[in-house]
């Protein structure tokens, strides 16, 4: 019975009892919750779990080669979160963190369009409670324009959905044609989650004010799921390959400039998403297993390095360059497993993002897209001044701060110990890693041209960095708010449509004030001339009034007759 | 060896060393790339550095454009 049950449904399910569980036993509880949807994983390929409701089949439960990748990781991923979360006593994260999870992963087992709808739309409700678990005035702002624009997508993917039922009949999750219009509106619902360019400003606006154990988890979820969609639906559309490509370059500019080394991470988080949706866009065996592999790989070493920051926001109460630095002496577990983090998003040999972001460099290698090919390569160094050398430098090194504080609590260092060994271990062992992708593979990710390319590449770039360090060139990081493309929503829009509103309002009160006027100098106007010994008193003939009258009458009817005649 | 050390310290002259090793092995193997102009000598030693250079030199060109006060959208 409960193997039936799609994943996740059991978590989200299981999230109400939360609430009315002792703390400890709590997150054995979410544990237990997380093992037993994952038990429906071993069910194998195929369609397990349908309802009908309403004449329409909802196809709960289905499973592929590119569900189970992703089905894996968001398991993996839950059950870091339920560990690295286990210091917080309250119950409202867990509850949100559970369903959350519970609700991506059900999403990735939908079967069609209406029942991935509903698992958007939880998501989107499930985990803006992690941002107004940053619990400041800035952070339920954020909330609020969080859940706006995630409905909104919402809404498109609903639309969409209706529109390819009314044409063909059925909404089924396959691949979808770009140049429909239920594609299109599909592909700006899939597009907005997956934080496309000039659609990216809630992941940057929203995930640095969620709690410290939020961010983790927000990391994990709203935007992988996305990518799967794309890779379910979208897989080849060549726009996706222009797209993907401007991803991962110009976030790299704001990351270098933003202070708050969370948000640095987001813009990070763009940017390798980027490499995804390239992957996605070129469509081969190779660039999907990729795209997969990516997505996994991605998971582990972003949530590693939020989970440091997360310890470090935990710990001192900022995570902004400028009043950070030198934290190494009292942090150097979260250090060195943020270094690790590191040291695997920059995609060293050994560690996982070499093994993932090799086959979509060799799918791009392969189908000669020299150009979209060396954009990314600029990217990998961007990855490594960024997030590979500006998290890690400026939080635990740089200059001393004066800050003291102590190590991040136990269940921290756990989650972030484990988090390391998955990165250690699939860059290690990559052919037991590419196992788990959609497509059989055959690749070698350690030759000699790979390997020294690399290190060659990545190893210059730190020494420029260096370099820059040393001699004094690299500003200082500034307190400072980084323009996005959320400018446009909080700035521009309100800047253009407060004073249009305003003047509309005085245009308003203007002519009420005229109107006013007119009607009383009529008033006047009228009781002079028809009152008072004048045409309309008493006291005149009533043969003169009846033949104004008829005059009256005579002149309106001539002044119709101009337009009718 | 020792003055390098002094004058740019430990971890600095580690990867400056690090570096020339990747270079010379380069020297001793056949390393090819991806594209044909990945093959030149040394090619992506000179794309990191560069490109790093190129990364922070747009984006200290943007700070004076895109970078405003901390309360910027809570005015």
């Amino acid at each position: 019975m409960i193997s039936n049950f799609p994943p996740g449904f059991i978590m989200i399910i299981g999230a109400l009892l939360i609430p009315f569980l002792p703390h400890i036993i709590r997150q054995i509880y979410m544990m237990i919750l997380i093992l037993i949807s994952a038990y429906s994983l071993t069910l194998g390929f195929g369609i397990h779990s349908i309802i009908n409701l309403m004449g329409f089949d909802f196809i709960l439960f289905q499973s592929d080669s590119l569900t189970l990748p992703f089905a894996i990781i968001f398991h993996i991923a839950a059950a870091l979160n339920v560990i690295y979360g286990a210091h917080e006593k309250q119950w409202k994260q867990h509850v949100s963190i559970m369903s959350y999870s519970g609700a991506a992963i059900a999403a990735v087992h939908a079967g069609d369009l209406f029942t991935l709808f509903i698992w958007w739309e939880a998501t989107a409700f499930t985990s803006v409670f992690l941002i107004l678990a940053g619990n400041t005035y800035r952070s339920y702002r954020s909330a609020f324009r969080y859940i706006l624009i995630q409905v909104t997508s919402g809404m498109f993917l609903l639309a969409g959905a209706i529109i390819l039922l009314i044409n063909d009949g059925s909404a089924l999750l396959t691949k979808f044609d770009i140049n429909s219009l239920y594609g299109q509106l599909i592909f700006i619902a899939f597009g907005i989650k997956a934080a496309f360019p000039l659609l990216n400003g809630w992941l940057q606006d929203s995930y640095p004010e969620a709690s410290e154990i939020g961010t983790v988890a927000l990391s994990t979820f709203t935007t992988k799921l996305a990518i799967f969609c794309f890779a379910k639906c979208f897989a080849g559309t060549e726009l996706l390959i222009v797209i993907g490509a401007i991803m991962t370059f110009y976030p790299i500019f704001f990351a270098v400039i933003e202070n708050d080394l969370r948000r640095v991470l987001t813009y990070s988080l763009n940017n390798q998403l980027g490499f995804m949706i390239v992957a996605i866009g070129i469509g081969t065996e190779l660039a999907i297993n990729g795209a997969v592999a990516h997505a996994f790989a991605h998971i582990l070493y972003k949530g590693l390095l939020f989970m440091g920051m997360g310890a470090v926001l935990f710990r001192v109460g900022t995570c902004k360059a400028s009043e950070l630095g030198g934290l190494f002496k009292y942090m150097p577990i979260t250090a060195v497993c943020t270094i690790i983090g590191a040291i695997s998003i920059s995609a060293f040999p050994l560690f996982s993002g070499f093994v993932a972001k090799s086959l979509i460099m060799s799918a791009l290698g392969k189908e000669g897209l020299v150009l979209v090919y060396f954009m990314l390569l600029f990217a990998s160094a961007g990855v490594l001044h960024h997030s590979g050398i500006k998290i890690p430098f400026f939080a635990f090194f740089a200059h001393e701060s004066g800050i003291k504080t102590k190590e991040a609590p136990l269940n921290m260092i756990v989650a972030m110990i484990i988090a390391s060994a998955l990165c250690i271990l699939i860059g290690i062992f990559p052919s037991t890693f590419y196992q788990i992708l959609p497509y059989e593979i055959n690749y070698q990710p350690y030759d000699f041209s790979h390997v020294v390319g690399q290190l060659q590449l990545l190893t210059f770039a730190a020494f420029a960095f260096i370099c820059l360090w040393h001699f004094k060139i690299y500003p200082p990081e500034l307190n400072s708010t980084v323009l996005n493309s959320d400018w446009v929503y909080r700035k521009m829009i309100p800047g253009v449509l407060i004073p249009l509103l305003k003047l509309v309002e005085r245009m308003n009160q203007k002519f009420e004030e005229l109107m006013i006027i007119l009607f009383s100098r009529t008033k006047i106007l009228l009781s002079n001339t028809m009152l008072k010994n004048k045409v309309f008193d008493r006291e005149v003939g009533s043969d003169t009034l009846i033949v104004i009258q008829i005059f009256t009458v005579f002149l309106i009817l001539i002044f119709i007759g101009q337009f009718f005649l | 060896m020792k003055a390098l050390i002094k004058k740019f310290g430990k971890i600095n002259s580690s990867v400056l060393l690090l570096c020339i090793v990747f270079l010379v092995f380069e020297l001793i193997g056949h390393r090819h790339g991806e594209t044909s102009i990945e093959d030149f000598t040394f090619f992506p030693a000179f794309f990191g550095f560069l490109s790093c250079i190129v990364i922070f030199k747009i984006g200290v060109s943007l700070r004076s454009f895109l970078m405003k006060d901390e309360d910027y959208y809570d005015k």
